[in-house]
């Protein structure tokens, strides 16, 4: 049985269905890239998944079904990083992270120094430890999304679903958070999701890639073992026709670079 | 906050002495219980719950306007007020008919919010815009209704706000469901801080949204009610006393929340001592709400911008 299920997933705003029947499995410590064009259902895709929109269909986690789990339990197990923080009062970056420690916590209970210093160990981890005391609206967006990662790595849980992190973050921070998405996946039993614009992004950083067109799965792929002219088949599906090349960086590792072809 | 109290306990048409105080007069420790003890404890306590309940409104909605208003309390209150001046008699019937009004128009605002099932904040809003307007219906309705010379008067001398003639011994109960109520406020305030993110997150972050919001906003809105229909409506307390709270710690931390209580019962107390000492005869409170509190945050709001 797969670490992670989804099942069938069909959700939307109304009565209107935005993805249909979507199906995939992932393992454990696989971080799984969503991508496709604007509109094809990637948030709403994500936002079904942890349970913030209804939906018909299932998703399992290690055999947990979470549709059947109150807020408080499924937020023990998957962590929700929006494309951007709905947070609008001042309140410092530490107190964000210690935000993620909510399920572990009594409805009268609060954080206490073990949580504490693990939430600084979050922060030091993103590269924001000077920035613990700051107001979190004084963070740029960037460091923003950094702390909301943070809050996500201190809660330590096993499902951890991304709506394109790299949305407001600079070329440096863009990798450095994907980096640090994998490892720290595969250091314990966890997977992620993660939906992302720039599909060179996903192709050198996700282990798996679902392809989303309208609404509905175009393809899924695995950029490590995948043919090249298979992978670039599948994208021009979604981004017209591409070329996919490989290169070599100066410390030895491939990646793949996409281009865009002229008709 | 406790000097303003003290001064009000001292403040007055009728001059008391703590030296009299102490030798046992009669008419000053008369005075001293039956009146100024009264209004000093509603004037600490009430100010106390209108600050910090327009912290948990203003958090809670994500709005820095937000208010006990935002969903009907206080149209709801002068409503039931003006139904007890025409129909009941003597003050405590007022305040418990201006209670009723309040919790009517909360009850309605939530169970019209409760029809849509999403739950989202801005269903709550337009459920309190709904009822705020039904309630302004019935209090024009009533006023019509009023004898121009005494009923109208007493209405409108009702809805400006004031301390005086308020005894705590005959309605107890409003001062105890207040302090019960902050107590929650305060136990929840992690939650409340929670709910401030926007719904989908907090509800990743393990908050049963709709539940906790209704028991904190209905914990606010019946502190805001025990207030309001004892001293009728008072504006700016709950709208300033969060903001010069936040521009003084620069934070929504447990600290700050019962900051605003203080500077709320600060403005208060001292407004009430402005209101029954600068004429001849008690004017409403409101008045001095308003002139003490405008001032003072346009003076926070420089303060905060020269610091940063």
């Amino acid at each position: 049985m797969s670490f992670f299920s989804v099942q069938g997933i069909t959700a939307g705003y109304g009565n209107r269905p935005i993805v249909e029947n979507v199906t995939f499995d992932i393992e454990e410590g696989t971080l799984l890239g969503i991508i496709g064009a604007n509109g094809s259902g990637k948030t709403t895709l994500l936002k079904a998944i942890c349970g913030i929109l209804p939906h018909k269909g299932s998703c399992t986690l290690d055999g947990v079904s979470l549709e059947r789990l109150p807020p408080k339990k499924l937020a023990g197990l998957s962590g929700y990083i929006p494309q951007r923080s709905g947070i609008s009062i001042d309140i410092s970056a530490l107190d964000v992270v210690l935000m993620g420690f909510n399920p572990q916590l009594g409805l009268l209970e609060r954080p206490d120094a073990s949580m504490k210093e693990k939430a600084r160990a979050a922060l030091l981890q993103v590269g924001l430890s000077e920035h613990e005391n700051e107001n979190y609206l004084h963070l740029s967006e960037g460091q923003r999304q950094l702390c909301i990662l943070a809050r996500t790595l201190a809660a330590d849980e096993k499902l951890l679903l991304l709506d394109e992190p790299e949305s407001a973050l600079d070329f440096r921070f863009r990798y450095h958070v994907l980096s640090l998405l994998r490892r720290w996946l595969r250091e314990g039993e966890r997977c992620g999701l993660v939906t992302l614009h720039d599909p060179m992004l996903a192709l050198n950083h996700c282990d798996r890639l679902l392809l989303l067109s309208d609404g509905k799965v175009q393809g899924m792929l695995s950029p490590g073992s995948d043919p090249a002219e298979r992978m670039e088949r599948e994208l021009s599906a979604i981004y017209g026709p591409v070329s996919l090349q490989r290169c070599t960086g100066r410390d030895g590792k491939s990646h793949l670079i996409m281009l865009r072809e002229e008709k | 906050m406790v000097v303003l109290a003290v001064a009000g306990l001292f403040v007055g048409k009728y001059p008391l002495s703590l030296q009299a105080l102490l030798s046992g007069d009669e008419m000053q420790l008369r005075v001293f219980w039956t009146l100024r003890a009264s209004r000093t404890v509603v004037g600490v306590i009430g100010g106390f719950a209108l600050g910090a309940a327009g912290f948990v409104y203003q958090t809670v909605f994500r709005n820095p306007l937000a208010s006990p208003d935002i969903i009907g309390v206080s149209s709801g209150a002068s409503a039931g007020a003006a139904f007890g001046i025409l129909f009941l008699s003597g003050t405590a019937a007022v305040t418990v008919s201006a209670f009723g009004g309040a919790l009517l128009a909360v009850g309605a605002a939530l169970a019209l919010s409760m029809l849509d099932r999403s739950g989202k904040n801005s269903t709550i809003v337009l459920a309190g815009i709904a009822v705020h307007a039904l309630a302004q219906t019935a209090l024009m309705g009533l006023k019509l209704t009023a004898d121009p010379e005494r009923e109208l008067a007493s209405i409108e001398y009702w809805i400006m706000g004031s301390l005086n003639g308020i005894s705590i011994y005959s309605i107890p109960g409003n001062l105890v469901l207040c302090i019960l109520c902050l107590v929650v406020l305060f136990l929840l305030h992690r939650q409340t801080i929670l709910l401030s993110a926007e719904e989908g997150e907090a509800r990743m972050l393990g908050v049963s949204v709709g539940k906790l919001r209704l028991i904190i906003l209905l914990a606010a809105t019946l502190a805001v009610s025990c207030v309001v229909s004892m001293t009728g409506l008072i504006s700016f307390v709950g709208l300033l006393a969060p903001h010069g709270a936040r521009l003084l710690t620069k934070n929504n931390r447990l600290s700050t929340m019962l900051l605003s209580g203080f500077l709320g019962g600060a403005l208060l107390c001292g407004a009430d001592i402005l209101a029954r000492s600068v004429a001849a005869s008690e004017l409403p409170v409101s008045i001095f709400t308003s002139l003490l509190g405008a001032p003072f945050l346009i003076f926070l709001i420089i303060r905060g911008r020269r610091a940063s």
